[in-house]
């Protein structure tokens, strides 16, 4: 086996191996069951690494079949992981005592971390924050006199897509290659990421926005036209159907944490009961 | 309506693949696949300014609904990433041709809410469609570790690329046949409604939402978070005078 025995020439990777590595890493839950995660997507995404590394086809089918089990992380940051392990792949691979055991309990350490810092930063804050924003640039001026098109079509989108991918687009792309270089110092790569420092900014954010939305919900939600006024427009700034609709939405999320759908709903057909009713 | 349904697919299958797959770039989060789906969908010149203009109303009320800050997108029970292209698409076709019962001049929050009551609708079917998937992905997964016994790596890779090109296509046939759909149901039961869906009752309608959108905003952005009341009153504040500021001249 090619892990424990010294070869002549040791197999080194390239950038190109790395980058494909990122590349795949996008589609790693693309096979996501709740027995393995993202474990055939982490061997899918190391496969470029692994052919360059066994050439042997029984190696190769080895190293594969052992990064097929659970392996559960934030997918924007399994890139480093990848850089991780390929590094340590790429020691056995040359010959150097490095056992199956050293590289699970590295993917292991590497992997709880990230899930832990990672789901706070992009799940629960910058996600809600990036969409936010977009509802915000609702805000932005409709076309002079209602005519023509209304750009923020394309406005709220862009500014969901720009502000999300500004912060977890630099984490994806750089993430094997800097896996790869710092794979014997985890805790020290865990630390030079600052996600404990970007979740805090970022919440912060996403409140202050907030607020903002309520003010702009207060003076009015301008759509931009005519049309929107009238008789509907009065009744939204009557207050009673606002309440009903707030107070469902809280006591039912507070209630059902992440049934939005269903409070949604719940609130939609209570509001059909009233609106026939009155 | 065949191209646009056509350019609709395409969009599904983006935001299926980019919350399914792992690409996360948000193409999936609703105010993106609700805006763009108004920009992809052409109902004709006559209604170009509604279907623009409904699109992001609905994308605006399904986003602040449907932001769930607790669990990791590929996780969720329900299909959210879909949800908005389909009640963005749903609204705008349905309002073309159901132009001569509901005038759209006068029934442009109606097209909102119709969209936004897909969306949710279609976020729930779209989660039983996502079994299939799962179901799917969890035979791949055997299949995948006999492959990689036998030193089949080669098919492994096959196997696995089968597994993205499904969750686009999963996302694609959802998103067409959902639309489709839709527009059916809608085509066939709002002309019934009329005499009951009036301004006053969608507005109130409207509100309603519009009241439960804001306070999953809140449980999204300022519940649980050090300092978010805080934050959250000095963001008001500083809009409100912001604002002042901006119309004081005129």
């Amino acid at each position: 086996m090619s892990g424990s025995t010294p070869s002549s020439v040791a197999p080194r990777l390239r950038a190109d191996d790395l980058a494909r590595a990122t590349s795949r890493s996008l589609q790693i839950q693309a096979l996501l069951t709740p027995e393995r995660m993202q474990g055939p997507g982490f061997a899918f995404a190391l496969l470029p690494a692994l052919r360059r590394l066994y050439p042997d086809r029984q190696d190769l089918a080895r190293a594969v079949a052992r990064h097929l089990d659970y392996f559960a992380t934030h997918p924007v940051l399994s890139g480093y992981v990848l850089g991780a392990v390929a590094r340590l792949e790429e020691r056995r691979a040359g010959g150097e005592p490095v056992g199956e055991e050293r590289i699970a309990t590295l993917k292991r350490s590497l992997a709880s971390p990230l899930a832990a810092l990672g789901d706070p930063l992009f799940w629960v804050t910058l996600r809600p924050l990036a969409g936010l924003l977009g509802v915000l640039a609702l805000a932005l001026p409709p076309p002079a006199g209602g005519a023509g098109p209304d750009a923020r079509v394309l406005l709220c989108p862009l500014v969901t897509l720009l502000t999300y991918n500004a912060v977890a687009l630099p984490f994806r792309v750089s993430g094997v290659a800097r896996g790869y270089a710092r794979a014997d110092q985890p805790g020290m790569l865990l630390r030079s990421l600052r996600l404990v420092e970007w979740q805090a900014a970022l919440a912060g954010a996403g409140s202050f926005g907030y607020g903002a939305l309520l003010a702009l919900a207060a003076v009015s939600l301008e759509f931009g036209s005519a049309p929107w006024t009238g008789e509907g427009r009065a009744l939204i700034e009557g207050t009673a159907p606002l309440l009903l609709g707030a107070i469902v939405g809280w006591v039912g999320l507070r209630r059902w944490p992440g049934g939005g759908v269903e409070v949604a709903l719940l609130a939609l057909s209570m509001g059909v009961g009233l609106a026939f009713v009155f | 309506m065949l191209p646009d349904l056509l350019r609709i697919a395409l969009l599904g299958g983006t935001a299926a693949l980019d919350r399914i797959g792992g690409w996360s770039f948000m193409f999936s989060q609703p105010i993106v696949g609700a805006c763009l789906a108004g920009a992809l969908v052409r109902p004709g010149p006559e209604w170009e300014l509604w279907a623009l203009r409904v699109p992001i109303g609905v994308g605006v009320l399904l986003q602040l609904l449907l932001t769930d800050a607790s669990l990791p997108a590929a996780q969720r029970q329900h299909d959210t990433a879909t949800a908005g292209v389909v009640g963005s698409t749903v609204a705008i076709l349905s309002m073309a041709r159901l132009h001569e019962t509901y005038p759209t001049t006068g029934a442009g929050m109606l097209w909102v809410l119709v969209g936004v009551g897909v969306g949710l609708l279609a976020a729930v079917a779209g989660g039983w469609v996502l079994r299939f998937h799962r179901a799917r992905s969890r035979a791949d997964v055997a299949r995948a570790d006999r492959l990689a016994l036998a030193g089949e790596v080669g098919a492994f890779e096959r196997l696995y690329w089968g597994g993205v090109v499904r969750a686009f296509a999963v996302g694609a046939a959802w998103s067409w046949g959902a639309s489709l759909l839709g527009i059916a149901l809608v085509t066939a039961l709002l002309p019934r409604l009329a005499g009951f869906l009036t301004s006053r009752r969608i507005g109130f309608l409207f509100a309603t939402l519009l009241g439960a959108a804001l306070a999953a905003g809140y449980h999204a952005h300022v519940r649980g978070r050090r300092r978010g009341r805080r934050l959250a009153l000095i963001g008001a504040v500083a809009t409100l005078v912001l604002l002042s500021v901006l119309k004081g001249p005129r």
